[in-house]
């Protein structure tokens, strides 16, 4: 522990903090526009700077570790006149579209310019004219709104190790772009997201599909129906005060039907399916030895397409089953629809993701359009969602609460952690602990493969058999995971894993990149236990349990793995080159 | 040959023998004709090359040779005169030893006539002078 | 066989005002002789430039390396009488030269044929490298040079020994030593001219460097722009690898070191120490925060010392005759010698090397030989574009990295930019801006907008359209970019801005007032125009007008259309009765 000096008053610190996190131990709030809680600083916008006694230059706050007996001053005259000019100069560099701007009053910049009360733009506007690039139509790039912060091209880079975003060109001419120039929509993207979410601006956003979805609920051919993720309903509430992890599921199906959706359906109730499917094609593989091992996870689509793209040697080890959104609205336009007797070519399916990739999911292959159309026909992200309840002019906070609508609405705590990292491989062990023992768990939580770490490794034991599991999240952790598998491969040795689970987002879908803005660990952990807590408030906790899902398998589809189930409810996979073009 | 771990001086005898000893760097010294005999040497940097070094060079080296002159021909990098490059400098024995300047290839064949043949200075050209 | 002379008489005009002067004087020398007899054993010569300046005419005798100065016609008979046949030294003219320069890091630069290791080795050359890894122990070459006091000649000026200090006390596999050799300073070669000229006493410097900090591979960050340096090096490389110089167990002491070039791509900020570290890497050529510092945490990671291509050439030449014999020259706070490239409107361009604590006017009149075409002085650039301007006012000051700093310049690398009367100052702060602001990597806003603004206010004040209150925000950006940016390069891309500001108020404030550049280099301020009463209608500038706006004839006179004048200037350059303005 060092003792330093802020402000005047008396610090403790960490050896490795920096000035700006020992600030806010004593209650000061060190501005800044490129430094994010879950990056390493790149010291890119220079507005952190602080004063150290013995030095005659300022120094960044973000990255200048805290030594032992440092006195430093956070504000002072001269400190605040040379952040406000840095501030200013940034405003110089950034179009005036803020009440177009979709990052309008949620915007890092403009939240900046207002605390610095910059109330006349004194230097010469320079604002680059660079085309919008919506050529992946997930995330949108808009490089005037671009300030450089470098928080895309380190999450591009380092986080998710896609390394589509890099700067092209220098000085005042530096601009985000996949290198070469090409367009995102050629690049190695995998639609993850995850830089729309960490930009303090505009300039990498999700393209907005809320008019598609006002105008479907407007036009009265359609049959609109709506599915919500896991994570959307710990996260949602953060848009209207709620604290991250509330769990507003209630809310969120009445409020849908007050949009004017005819049936709310839950996507949970899709991810205790994938289970029963994915659980089946484990037992299949492991037991019965019927295909290659380890069976890797699939519901996350930013990860098949990084699969298809890097890794696509692994496609056997796939598992062939959709993930929950694309399994539920298969099953709307089928098993629903002839239930109800609509025909299926009028239900318009909108799905609500923490996710920008399943925007691009809905269409990824014609797996994907297998009840006729297009199975989803929007797919929108918690962000959107907030909007939209704005729009419609609902007081959220005091919907009452509502159930889903049957048969595709009922989930076991099995479904619902799906939204976290490691609750897809939770989910499946705890089902196929039945399918091999035929008995349930005695304890249904499997505390190894919950939390944030990035590789969490682990054993467990079925009726004296062990399975190696790994559960990896944040596609930067994944390479390792992958590698082992290969190299055990290629020398022959045994797997160092029976089942790999993965998910491209930091924290799983609870850090999606279509999720609320301001994600740090902090926030994970929070959204993960409202999901967590939503699991152990449910009698039934195991997927083959929902009696809805047995339900379905008598009713349509007969049984896991079966022919209905391979038609309607699984997928293939094909290898997509880096670099389209 | 074997490898021997970076920067340790600990390996014993599985050290490579130096391929030079301080004897050998001695004998170089003294084997250096130095600055003994006659030669002309020419300022061969990109100073000047761009200046046109590398043609006088060329031409002095043929004049030696064509006229069958014991003068060597040598290159040196930058002496720093840059406003009057290319440069030469000049050491016939019994004369000064002097930098001329500017020095084309016509002023090179005149150093070669004047100069080296005729044991004179060449005027308006000196931009350095060497005692001796 | 033609027979050398006996005596030489070397003439030169070290005023070179008249040209016909000393040919006069030469002249009457060989006249002299012809009648007293003796042009038979002496020659008279005349020559261009010996760097001796503002002595009138002067003669210098060999062998005997007399000189005297202002010497006259009426000198001419007693020099040879006297001086020369009855050898007494002619007190009254006499004078003794003094070299203001003192080369160290140019030792073998024009003397030495790069190319050969012999002839490095025949100048002591791999000698310093033996004695260090026979006599001295890595603390020990610490030691020295923290007594010879050398400091980086980079630009930062940092001390060479705590650099390789700090990298030797730190525990690792592997440490780097870097040569700098990322030299981009415009109008800067010194270190282009140390590679081509002497490249195997930056491979000396390089293993000693590496030897006290326990690095065993070096590398020379050189530019791509510098090819025959590069391809000097490279044959330098192989010939020390070929002689086992480099290698392993370089003379049988254990001691294992080789180098490799790696080529910059001419990005002026990958010679910032962790910018160059990433461009080696291969990564975008980004500075990052320091700490870590290069010596803790450096190339891929390891310990790394990065060293300029001049601080590395000085370094044999310090354990060949010790620090305290380096430390004997300069300043109390600057050791040794500083080479600069001497450029702009000095009339001899040229690399020189001067001791520490030489004075500016010293460099400029006794080095340089003056300003070109005898113009007057107006200031002097010290360290590139991170440099400051100097006016004349301050010429006396001793050059070292201190005092220069006090002036708002700095030291630099080395590059030294003489400007006369005929610059404007608000141009000359627009160049070096604009270099800066072409050369941001654009990572940091304050570097990369702010220098993007500082250039756009100073072409609004060079094109007529400045306001008063830019002065304001020229001051305010500069002082953001001095303290908001993360590295050496935005840090002081305004310092040839704040300096011209604070030495040349007036200049600026007659662009923006009164619309007038007194220099007469700002195009758009001026308009041309014919004085009638000067005029002699001769109707020159007529006819090299190349965009045929001058109307009139040799009767009735002529006349300017400004509106469709380019302001190329080229009537006001032919008209020989000055009767063109502007």
């Amino acid at each position: 522990m060092g003792k330093a000096v802020i402000n005047g008053i008396p610090v403790e610190f960490e050896p490795g903090m920096t000035i700006l996190e020992v600030a806010r131990k004593v209650q000061v709030r060190i501005p800044t526009l490129c430094k994010h809680p879950d990056l390493p600083p790149s010291a890119g916008c220079g507005i952190c700077v602080v004063k150290v006694k013995g030095s005659n230059k300022m120094l960044r706050a973000c990255c200048t570790p805290m030594e032992e007996n440092m006195q430093i001053i956070t504000h002072d005259p001269d400190i605040v006149q040379a952040r406000r000019t840095v501030v200013e100069l940034i405003l110089s560099n950034h179009p005036n579209d803020c009440l177009t701007c979709g990052r309008n009053q949620n915007c890092e910049l403009q939240t900046m310019i207002a605390d610095f009360a910059i109330r006349e733009e004194e230097f010469k506007k320079i604002v680059p004219n660079l085309p919008v690039d919506n050529t992946t139509g997930t995330v949108v790039l808009e490089p005037p709104k671009c300030i450089k912060c470098g928080r895309c091209v380190e999450v591009c880079q380092n986080m998710q190790d896609v390394w589509a975003l890099s700067f092209l060109d220098r000085g005042v001419d530096t601009r985000i772009s996949p290198a070469g120039d090409i367009k995102l929509g050629d690049s190695p993207c995998v639609r993850c997201g995850q830089c729309s979410a960490h930009c303090p601006t505009g300039a990498i956003f999700e393209n907005d599909d809320t008019t598609l979805v006002w105008k479907a609920l407007q036009d009265s051919e359609k049959y609109c129906v709506v599915q919500i993720a896991p994570a959307v309903r710990v996260a949602v509430g953060e848009g209207f005060g709620y604290e991250p992890g509330t769990n507003l599921t209630g809310k969120l199906y009445s409020l849908l039907r007050r949009l004017g959706f005819k049936a709310v359906f839950d996507t949970n109730f899709a991810a205790d399916l994938t289970i029963m499917e994915e659980a089946s094609e484990f037992v299949e593989r492991f037991v019965n030895k019927k295909g290659p091992l380890p069976l890797i996870t699939t519901c996350c689509p930013a990860w098949v397409d990084f699969m298809e793209k890097f890794d696509s040697d692994m496609i056997e080890h796939f598992s062939s089953a959709k993930s929950p959104q694309e399994m539920l609205s298969a099953l709307a336009k089928t098993y629903y629809a002839q239930k109800i007797g609509v025909d299926p070519q009028k239900i318009f399916m909108v799905s609500i993701m923490p996710c920008t990739a399943k925007k691009y999911e809905i269409h990824r292959s014609k797996e994907m359009f297998t009840a006729g159309n297009q199975n989803t026909d929007v797919s929108i992200t918690t962000r959107e969602l907030i909007r939209m309840i704005r729009q419609a002019g609902v007081d959220f906070a005091e919907l009452p609460d509502e159930g889903a609508d049957s048969l595709l609405g009922d989930y076991t705590g099995a479904g619902v952690i799906f939204g976290a990292t490691g609750g897809v491989m939770e989910a499946a062990l705890r089902t196929a602990y039945y399918f091999v023992t035929k008995e349930n768990l005695p304890k249904v939580e499997f505390e190894a493969v919950r939390g944030l770490k990035g590789v969490k490794e682990t054993t467990v034991t079925i009726k004296g058999t062990d399975i190696r599991i790994a559960v990896a999240h944040g596609l930067g952790n994944v390479q390792s995971v992958i590698n082992k598998v290969r190299a055990a491969k290629e020398k022959g040795e045994p797997l160092p894993y029976h089942f790999i689970e993965v998910m491209a987002c930091p924290g799983g879908c609870v850090g999606g990149g279509g999720q609320p803005y301001g994600v740090t660990d902090e926030v994970r952990r929070a959204r993960a236990k409202g999901v967590y807590a939503d699991d152990e408030s449910k009698t039934l906790r195991c997927s083959h349990e929902n009696p809805y899902v047995q339900k379905l398998y008598q009713d349509f589809l007969g049984k896991p793995l079966g022919e209905k189930s391979h038609h309607l409810l699984h997928t293939k996979y094909q290898p997509q080159p880096e670099y389209r073009k | 040959m074997t490898s021997v771990l970076p920067g340790s001086a600990a390996v014993g005898e599985e050290l490579v023998m130096a391929k030079i000893t301080k004897e050998q760097l001695d004998g170089i010294k003294a084997q250096s004709v130095g600055d003994s005999g006659n030669w002309v040497r020419v300022g061969m940097s990109t100073c000047g090359i761009a200046a046109g070094a590398d043609k006088t060079f060329e031409k002095l080296t043929a004049q030696m040779k064509e006229r069958e002159l014991e003068v060597r021909v040598e290159r040196c990098g930058c002496a720093g005169k840059c406003f009057a490059e290319p440069l030469v400098e000049v050491a016939v024995e019994g004369m000064p030893v002097v930098i001329y300047g500017r020095v084309d290839e016509n002023v090179a064949v005149e150093i070669v006539d004047k100069h080296i043949l005729g044991k004179k200075l060449l005027n308006d050209h000196i931009y350095s002078v060497k005692a001796g | 066989m033609v027979k050398a002379f006996k005596k030489y008489v070397l003439l030169t005009d070290t005023e070179q005002g008249d040209p016909e002067r000393i040919k006069k004087i030469h002249d009457l020398f060989l006249a002299v002789l012809r009648v007293i007899g003796g042009d038979e054993e002496i020659q008279v010569v005349r020559t261009s430039d010996v760097g001796i300046y503002g002595r009138g005419v002067v003669a210098q005798i060999l062998p005997d390396n007399i000189f005297y100065a202002g010497v006259q016609e009426e000198h001419v008979r007693q020099i040879i009488e006297e001086g020369i046949f009855q050898q007494k030294k002619l007190e009254a003219i006499a004078f003794e030269p003094k070299d203001k320069q003192l080369r160290i890091v140019l030792r073998n630069c024009g003397v030495i044929d790069p190319e050969r290791i012999e002839d490095y080795i025949a100048q002591d050359g791999y000698f310093a490298i033996h004695k260090v890894l026979t006599q001295f122990t890595p603390e020990q070459v610490v030691n020295e040079m923290k007594i010879s006091g050398l400091r980086g000649r980079g630009g930062g000026g940092f001390p060479t020994w705590m650099k390789w200090n700090i990298a030797r006390g730190v525990t690792a596999d592997q440490k780097y030593i870097i040569c700098n050799g990322d030299e981009g300073d415009p109008g800067a070669y010194m270190d282009r001219s140390v590679l081509e000229g002497d490249p195997h006493s930056v491979i000396e410097g390089l293993m000693i460097g590496g030897y006290a900090m326990g690095a065993t591979k070096g590398f020379l960050y050189i530019r791509a722009e510098y090819p025959l340096a590069v391809e000097r090096v490279q044959k330098a490389i192989i010939q020390a690898r070929e002689r086992g110089l480099l290698g392993e167990n370089i003379f049988g002491t254990g001691f294992n070191f080789d180098c490799e070039i790696r080529l910059g791509a001419g990005a002026f900020v990958c010679g910032e120490e962790t910018a160059l570290i990433a461009s080696i890497e291969g990564r975008r050529g980004y500075p990052s925060p320091r700490p870590p510092y290069p010596a803790i945490k450096g190339l891929w990671g390891k310990p790394t010392v990065i060293n300029n291509v001049e601080t590395l050439a000085n370094i044999p030449v310090i354990f060949l005759k010790g620090g305290a014999w380096f430390a004997s020259i300069g300043t109390e706070t600057a050791k040794g010698t500083k080479v600069f490239a001497l450029t702009g409107k000095v009339k001899n361009s040229s690399l020189i090397e001067v001791p520490m604590g030489i004075s500016l006017r010293e460099i400029v009149f006794e080095v340089g030989g003056g300003i070109l075409n005898n113009k007057k002085i107006k200031a002097i650039q010290t360290g590139g574009p991170s440099g400051g301007v100097i006016p004349e006012h301050y010429f006396d000051t001793p050059v070292d990295y201190d005092q220069l700093q006090k002036l708002g310049s700095i030291m630099g690398s080395g590059g030294m930019i003489v400007m006369d009367e005929t610059d404007c100052i608000v141009d000359i702060a627009k160049f070096y801006l604009g270099f800066c602001v072409d050369e941001s990597c654009g990572k940091c806003a304050p570097c990369r907008i702010g220098g993007t603004q500082l250039l756009h206010i100073l072409t609004e004040i060079s094109e007529g359209r400045g306001k008063i209150e830019d002065v304001e925000k020229l001051k305010r950006i500069s002082f953001a970019m001095q303290k908001a940016s993360l590295c050496g390069l935005g840090q002081t891309a305004s310092n040839p801005v704040a300096s011209s500001l604070k030495y040349f108020y007036e200049e600026y404030k007659a662009h923006i007032l009164e619309n007038r550049c007194p220099s007469g280099k700002c195009s758009r301020l001026f308009r041309y125009r014919v004085v009638e009463d000067k005029c002699k209608r001769c109707s020159l500038c007529q006819r090299n007008c190349p965009v045929n706006v001058i109307s009139g004839d040799r009767e009735k006179g002529f006349v300017i259309d400004a509106a469709k004048c380019v302001k190329c200037g080229k009537c006001f350059e032919v008209c020989k009765f000055g009767a063109i303005a502007r």
